[in-house]
Order: C-alpha cells, then sequence, then structure tokens
C-alpha cells in the first residue's frame, strides 16, 4: 500500500484516458467529504490504474466549492453550480463530465465503503454487465444501523418498483452505482428526474434498453447527518414513478442519444 | 468499532477496531470521559484497526487530546492506516496529533 501511489495520483496529472471516473454528488458536505475524498483516493490509487474524481457540487452553501478547490488535486476537478438542482441533476453533470471507461457515482459520506469498488469493477470487466448497482437488500448485504422507517419504505417500494416499471432489482436507491462510459451517457442523456429518484429512472431505462445490469450486495452505513425529509421523498418518489410511466408511454425515452456515441475529449489539464 | 483498553505503569493504550463514525463515536468518548483523568492522562490510541475516520471521528480524537492536556498529560497516535493518515492531513490534522510506528515506540516516549 505505497503511500505514492496516493502521492502520484494527486499530483500528477493523467496522460491517458481514466480506467474510472469516480462521481461525487455534494450538497452542502464541507463536513464530510474530506475524509470521504481522503478514504477514496487512498484505496482506489492503490488499485493500479489510472483513474479521477469529479465532485459534482449541487449549489452549496457552505464551503464545500472551495474546500476542495483548495486542495488544487491533478486528478480531482470539481464542477460547481450555481443553483440546487437535485442529487439526480449533480451525478447527471458529473457523469457527463467523466472521462473514464467505467464511472461510478457514491455518496459523500462514504455510507457504501470504497473498499466494495473492486467487486464492481469486476462484474463490468469479467462478468460482461453493463451496470453493477449496490444493493443493501441482496444475498450477502450487511446493513448497519438502518432505522425502521427506513425498513418499512423500502419493503413497500421495492413492490411497487418491480411491478410498474419492471425494475428487476431489489435495491434502487443505493448511492453506489458503476457503468460502462457508453451506458452512463446513455442513461445520463435520457435522464428527467433531477431529485432524489432519478436512480429509478436511469434503472428503468437499463432493463428497458436491454442494459446488463448486476446486483452487488454491500455492506451500508446508514450515515447520521443524512438530509433526506422521508415523508416528503416518500411522496416525490410516487409521483417521479408516476412520472417515469407517463414519459415512456409518451414516447420521451424514445429519442436517440446522439451525444451518447462520443466521448468528451481528454482535456490538458482536468483541475479548473 | 470495538474500544478495548489496557493499562501499561502510567500509561493507557486504547486499541480501536472499525469505522469511527458518528455512530461510534459514544463508545469512544465514554472510555475518554471514564479513563482519563488528571492522575491518568497518558493516551495511546492504537489505530491499527480503523480504516476509516470522518469528521465526528476526528472532532472525538481531538476532544481526546484537549482533554490530556488540559491535565498535563499526552496524548499520542500509533499504528495509523494509510487512508487515516490521508484523512488527517487533508483536514490538516497531522500537525495537532504525534504519532508513532507502533505501541513500543509511543509507550517509550510518554514514559520517557
Ligand atoms: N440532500 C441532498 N443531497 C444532495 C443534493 N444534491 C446532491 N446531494 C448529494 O447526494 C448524496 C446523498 O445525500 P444524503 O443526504 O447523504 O442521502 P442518503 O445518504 O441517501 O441518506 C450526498 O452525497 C449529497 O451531498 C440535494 O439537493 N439534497
Amino acid at each position: 500500500m505505497p503511500y505514492s501511489n496516493y502521492e502520484k495520483w494527486k499530483t500528477t496529472p493523467l496522460q491517458e484516458p481514466p480506467f474510472l471516473s469516480i462521481v461525487i454528488p455534494a450538497y452542502n458536505e464541507a463536513e464530510r467529504i474530506l475524509p470521504t475524498i481522503g478514504a477514496i483516493a487512498s484505496h482506489v490509487s492503490d488499485l493500479g490504474f489510472p483513474w479521477e474524481m469529479i465532485i459534482a457540487d449541487d449549489g452549496s452553501r457552505d464551503k464545500t466549492v472551495q474546500i476542495v478547490e483548495d486542495l488544487g488535486f491533478a486528478n480531482l476537478q470539481v464542477l460547481r453550480a450555481e443553483k440546487n438542482g437535485g442529487k439526480g441533476s449533480a451525478v447527471r453533470r458529473g457523469i457527463l463530465a467523466a472521462r473514464g471507461q467505467h464511472v461510478l457515482f457514491c455518496d459523500a459520506d462514504n455510507s457504501t465503503p470504497i473498499e466494495e469498488v473492486s467487486k464492481f469493477i469486476y462484474q463490468l470487466t469479467q462478468g460482461g454487465q453493463d451496470l453493477a448497482v449496490g444493493s443493501r437488500a441482496a444475498e450477502g448485504a450487511q446493513e448497519e444501523n438502518k432505522s425502521l422507517m427506513r425498513r418499512v419504505l423500502s419493503g413497500g417500494l421495492r413492490v411497487l418498483v418491480r411491478y410498474t416499471l419492471n425494475i428487476k432489482v431489489r435495491d434502487t436507491q443505493c448511492g453506489f452505482k458503476m457503468y460502462t462510459a457508453e451506458a452512463a451517457r446513455h442513461l445520463h442523456n435520457l435522464q428527467t428526474i433531477n431529485g432524489f429518484s432519478f436512480d429509478l429512472e436511469i434503472l428503468f431505462l437499463a432493463f428497458r434498453q436491454g442494459y446488463k445490469v448486476a446486483e452487488v450486495p454491500v455492506t451500508w452505513i446508514d450515515a447520521p447527518g443524512s438530509k433526506v425529509n422521508a415523508r416528503k421523498e416518500v411522496q416525490r418518489f410516487l409521483r417521479d414513478i408516476w412520472i417515469i410511466r407517463r414519459n415512456a408511454w409518451r414516447g420521451m425515452y424514445n429519442r436517440a442519444p446522439e451525444a451518447a456515441a462520443e466521448a468528451p475529449q481528454l482535456a490538458n489539464s482536468p483541475t479548473a | 468499532m470495538q474500544v478495548e483498553s489496557e493499562a501499561m505503569q502510567n500509561v493507557q493504550v486504547v486499541r480501536l477496531k472499525g469505522r469511527f463514525d458518528a455512530f461510534e463515536v459514544p463508545a469512544f468518548t465514554d472510555w475518554v470521559e471514564r479513563h482519563v483523568k488528571p492522575s491518568h492522562a497518558q493516551v495511546v490510541v492504537n489505530l491499527e484497526g480503523v480504516e476509516f475516520i470522518d469528521s465526528s471521528g476526528l472532532a472525538a480524537l481531538v476532544k481526546g487530546l484537549k482533554r490530556c492536556r488540559e491535565y498535563n498529560g499526552n496524548f499520542v497516535l500509533c499504528y495509523i492506516q494509510q487512508p487515516v493518515l490521508i484523512i488527517l492531513e487533508l483536514t490538516r490534522l497531522d500537525k495537532a496529533f504525534t504519532f508513532y510506528e507502533d505501541e513500543t515506540s509511543a509507550l517509550e516516549a510518554l514514559s520517557a
């Protein structure tokens, strides 16, 4: 575990396209972001492939952007947003800016420990999958510190999601998902939902477009400091299920995403 | 997170294992409350089993350090794993703490 891998990553801009891009949506994360960046940078730099990190700010009103920019890391870029647009909008901006062959998004609180990443890479590189989605419900998953409220909610919603949207994974909301670059761009170009239920839409689209989706059991720690208001989110969620169905009936997901085919150019210096 | 401790001469060694986050902070804070006294303010924190520490875990360490200093003692860290070292650096707390490679060298330094 040489520290020099991390040092090299933070000081030397990549000369080649990254194998992996890690996108972290961040809304007022000044408290939580540095430990998460540190844990990820330490672990992933040792895996032996070129990678980049993208912090997709979501109109934070605290010092999130400044704190991350001040690090001045060569392969870490911050995408600043003027306004708060919702987690879905932040993830989309991050993913569309990613240059990696594989793209992972994960939460700013490291609630799914980054050590899980290798299982996801394996699914895409060896398992022939297009998406690998973290699951707190799949067999072998370990769930720590989860509230009763969350358990009941996820049970009911899971059944609903399966039957209305034909999504064949048990946990749609886990904030740890990896795609091939092609799938990531294709799906996020079709995305219309900016709030927390964007995951649903992406999965709905993934199954509809015939992408191969693997569910990967993960440990997940329901970190305190979560900013989700459960009641409001459930109402949103139900509304969004309806919106996705309606969008589909109206043919909104049928347009060909031209941009999906093209990878963004490798910029000389990723840091702003 | 597991918190285990052992008293060695006038120094207390506390060994932590697991993720040091807001859920685990109370266990550590409790230990500090119960064990750090004006007469017992020499502490070595063994972090060999800790791969991740969040901002509340960091705050708990700083509190422990302050408490020991108040009593003219020491509060040092050892066996720091790479992720935790990097997190301490990014948050600039590496300057606040004294690190040792292992328990032996920490104990030697504190009993000198
Ligand atoms: N709450 C919230 N989080 C957002 C928003 N935009 C991006 N995020 C990020 O989405 C991730 C998940 O948020 P969090 O509150 O931890 O939700 P939870 O982990 O699902 O309980 C974090 O990385 C947030 O910073 C937003 O508008 N609101």
